[in-house]
C-alpha cells in the first residue's frame, strides 16, 4: 500500500477552480517532487494534505485511511510535518525554543511532575533538550539556539523550519520551496541535506520548488501541475521529455 | 506606605495575571473584570446569607473564606469552560468585544436581581482579618502561589505552546498543538485567578455591588499588562503593582494626578512596546552583572 494516496482530489475557491481531480501516490521511503508554474496549485495541494484547506471533492488517504474531516494539529500527529514556503517560525521564541515547539506530541509530562520539577520530569526535559540541540547541529544552527528565530539570515531561517518540523519525528515531510532565496551553492547542500535526512531518519518526502535542475536531480518521481490539473507524473527523464511539461514551462509554439 | 493601598496594588497584579494569561496565547480576553465580580458575589452572597460558614469566632474563620475561593474556583471554571469553547473561535479585536459584552451583561445582571442586592449591593460582609495588614499577608502569599504557577507553566510544555500560538496560530497547529484546547485552558485559567482575587477584594471592601465589575475595569486591568508587558508572568504583576499604586501616590498633586496617570500609560507603550518586562530586559541586566569590572573599578593604581 502507498503511504498517501490524493484521490481526485478538487478544492474551489469561489470562481477559482484551484486543483481539480489531481491523483498521485507517494510510496514509502521516495523524494517525490510537485513542479508547476506559480498559481498551479502546488501550495494549495499541500494544504489539502496537511489539514490547513478542505478538498472541495475526492479524499487524502493516509496509510489506506481517509483524513477528510481531521484538523490540522490530528494530521501533525498522525506523522506528516511541513514547512512553508513564506517561513512561519515562532519569532519571538528562541531557536531550540522553536524544535522544542516541534517535539511538542512527544513531550507530554504528567502535569503534577511539572510543576513539583521531579528527577523523571528534569531527566526527560534534559533530554528533549539535547534532541533539539542534535537537530539544530545537524541543520548548522547549534550557535544560534538561544537566538530569537526572528534575528537569523533568510537560509538559516528556511533551515530552521526544516528542523522544526522533523523534531516531530515524522514520516512523512512536506517541503514547500525550501531553496527559495538559496544562492546554487546553498541550493547543492540543501540537496545532499535533503538525501542525507531520508535516510537518516527513515522519511517520505514531497517536496515543492521551482529550481527543475535542482529536482531533476533530486526526485525519484516528479509530479506536474499546471492551472490545477496534473499534467505529467514520472521518473524525471520521463517527465523531462513530456510535451505537456514542455508546452506548460516554454508555451505552445515552442 | 499604608497596608489597605499595599493590599489593593496585590489584587491589582492578580486581575493584571488574569489578563495576561489569555494575552501570553495571543487572546485579547477582557473577561477578567466580569469572573472577578462572579467571584466577589458569591463571597458576599455565602458569607452574609449563611450562618453556618460565620463560626463561633470574633473574626470570620479563614477556613470559610477558602472554601469561597474553592466555590468561586469552580463556578468560574465551568462558566469559562462554557464560554471559551464559544467565544475563543473569535480572533483579535472580535474577541475582545464578545468579552466585553460578557462583561457588560454580567453587570446588568447583577444589578437587576433581587438577591444580589441590586444597584445597593451587599453590606457588611464579614472580616476574617482584623487590619489590612492581615489581608496584605494573605494576598501576597496567594499571589506568590500564582507567579509560581505562572512560572512552571511558562517554562514547560503547555507554556511553549501558548507562546508558539501568540506567534502564529496556524503554524502551531501545524506542529501537532490542539490550539483550541490550549486556547481554553489559558481562557480557565485567566477566570479562576479573577474568580479567587474577587473572594478576597469581596471581603477587604467590606461592601459588593454591580459597579466593581465594569468595562472601566476591562480597561484599566488591560493597562497592566500592556505596561508591564506580557512575555512574562513579572509584567502584568510589575504593571498591576505601579499603576495601582499611582493614582493613590500621586494625590498630593491634586486634580493633576489623572493626567499624570494617563501620560504614563501613554508614554509606556510609547518607549516599552512590549512592555516595561521583557526578556531583552533580563539578557541586558545579566550582561552588565557577569560583565568583568573594569580597571578603573577596582580603585585605580597609579
Amino acid at each position: 500500500m502507498s503511504l498517501l494516496q490524493v484521490e481526485d482530489v478538487g478544492v474551489r475557491f469561489g470562481g477559482l477552480q484551484a486543483l481539480q481531480g489531481v491523483d498521485l501516490e507517494v510510496q514509502q521511503g521516495e523524494i517525490f517532487g510537485l513542479l508547476g508554474p506559480n498559481g498551479a496549485g502546488k501550495t494549495t495541494l499541500f494544504n489539502v494534505i496537511s489539514g490547513l484547506t478542505a478538498a472541495s471533492c475526492g479524499r487524502v488517504r493516509w496509510r489506506g485511511a481517509s483524513l477528510a474531516g481531521l484538523s490540522s494539529h490530528r494530521i501533525a500527529r498522525l506523522g506528516i510535518a511541513r514547512t512553508f514556503q513564506n517561513l512561519r517560525l515562532f519569532n519571538s521564541l528562541s531557536c531550540l525554543d522553536n524544535v522544542l515547539v516541534g517535539m511538542h506530541q512527544h513531550g507530554r509530562q504528567p502535569p503534577l511532575a511539572a510543576l513539583l520539577q521531579t528527577q523523571a520530569f528534569r531527566r526527560r526535559e534534559t533530554q528533549l533538550h539535547q534532541q533539539a540541540q542534535e537537530l539544530l547541529a545537524l541543520f548548522q544552527l547549534e550557535a544560534a539556539a538561544h537566538q530569537n528565530a526572528a534575528s537569523l539570515s533568510y537560509g538559516d531561517r528556511r533551515r530552521l523550519e526544516m528542523a522544526r518540523a522533523l523534531a516531530s519525528r515524522p514520516q512523512l515531510l512536506l517541503l514547500d520551496e525550501p531553496a527559495a532565496g538559496m544562492n546554487p551553492a546553498e541550493k547543492d547542500e540543501l540537496r545532499e541535506l535533503i538525501r542525507r535526512i531520508r535516510d537518516q531518519f527513515k522519511l517520505t518526502v514531497l517536496i515543492i520548488e521551482h529550481h527543475v535542475p535542482l529536482m531533476l536531480g533530486l526526485c525519484d518521481r516528479l509530479a506536474v501541475l499546471n492551472f490545477g490539473q496534473c499534467i505529467a507524473l514520472g521518473s524525471p527523464d520521463q517527465v523531462r521529455r513530456d510535451p505537456a511539461v514542455i508546452e506548460a514551462y516554454l508555451g505552445g509554439g515552442a | 506606605m499604608d497596608a489597605g493601598l499595599l493590599e489593593q496594588m496585590l489584587l491589582g497584579a492578580l486581575l493584571g495575571l488574569s489578563v495576561y494569561l489569555p494575552l501570553r496565547c495571543g487572546q485579547l480576553s477582557l473577561a477578567t473584570p466580569g469572573f472577578f465580580a462572579i467571584g466577589g458575589t458569591v463571597a458576599a452572597l455565602l458569607s452574609t446569607r449563611l450562618p453556618a460558614l460565620a463560626g463561633s469566632g470574633s473574626t470570620y474563620p479563614i477556613t470559610s473564606v477558602l472554601l469561597e475561593m474553592a466555590l468561586a474556583a469552580l463556578l468560574t471554571g465551568v462558566l469559562a469552560l462554557g464560554l471559551g469553547r464559544v467565544v475563543l473561535r473569535l480572533r483579535g479585536i472580535y474577541l475582545a468585544i464578545a468579552t466585553i459584552a460578557l462583561v457588560e451583561i454580567l453587570r446588568v445582571v447583577t444589578l437587576n436581581l433581587e438577591f444580589t442586592g441590586g444597584a445597593l449591593g451587599i453590606f457588611g460582609i464579614p472580616q476574617p482579618f482584623d487590619s489590612a495588614a492581615g489581608y496584605a499577608a494573605f494576598t501576597l502569599a496567594l499571589l506568590a502561589l500564582i507567579c509560581w504557577l505562572c512560572d512552571r507553566l511558562e517554562k514547560t510544555r503547555p507554556g511553549r505552546a501558548m507562546a508558539a500560538i501568540r506567534d502564529d496560530e496556524l503554524a502551531a497547529a501545524s506542529q501537532g498543538i490542539n490550539t483550541a484546547d490550549t486556547k481554553l485552558l489559558a481562557f480557565v485559567l485567566s477566570a479562576l485567578v479573577a474568580g479567587i482575587t474577587g473572594v478576597v477584594a469581596a471581603h477587604f471592601l467590606n461592601s459588593w455591588n454591580a459597579k466593581l465589575g465594569n468595562f472601566d475595569a476591562s480597561i484599566t486591568t488591560l493597562a497592566f499588562v500592556v505596561f508591564g508587558g506580557s512575555r512574562t508572568w513579572l509584567g502584568p504583576v510589575f504593571g498591576g503593582l505601579l499603576l495601582t499604586a499611582l493614582p493613590e501616590l500621586l494625590r498630593p498633586v491634586g486634580d493633576l494626578r489623572l493626567i499624570v496617570f494617563g501620560a504614563v500609560i501613554l508614554v509606556g507603550p510609547l518607549f516599552f512596546p512590549q512592555g516595561v518586562i521583557t526578556p531583552e530586559l533580563f539578557k541586558t541586566l545579566k550582561r552588565i552583572m557577569l560583565r568583568p569590572p573594569t580597571p578603573a573599578a577596582q580603585g585605580g593604581k597609579p
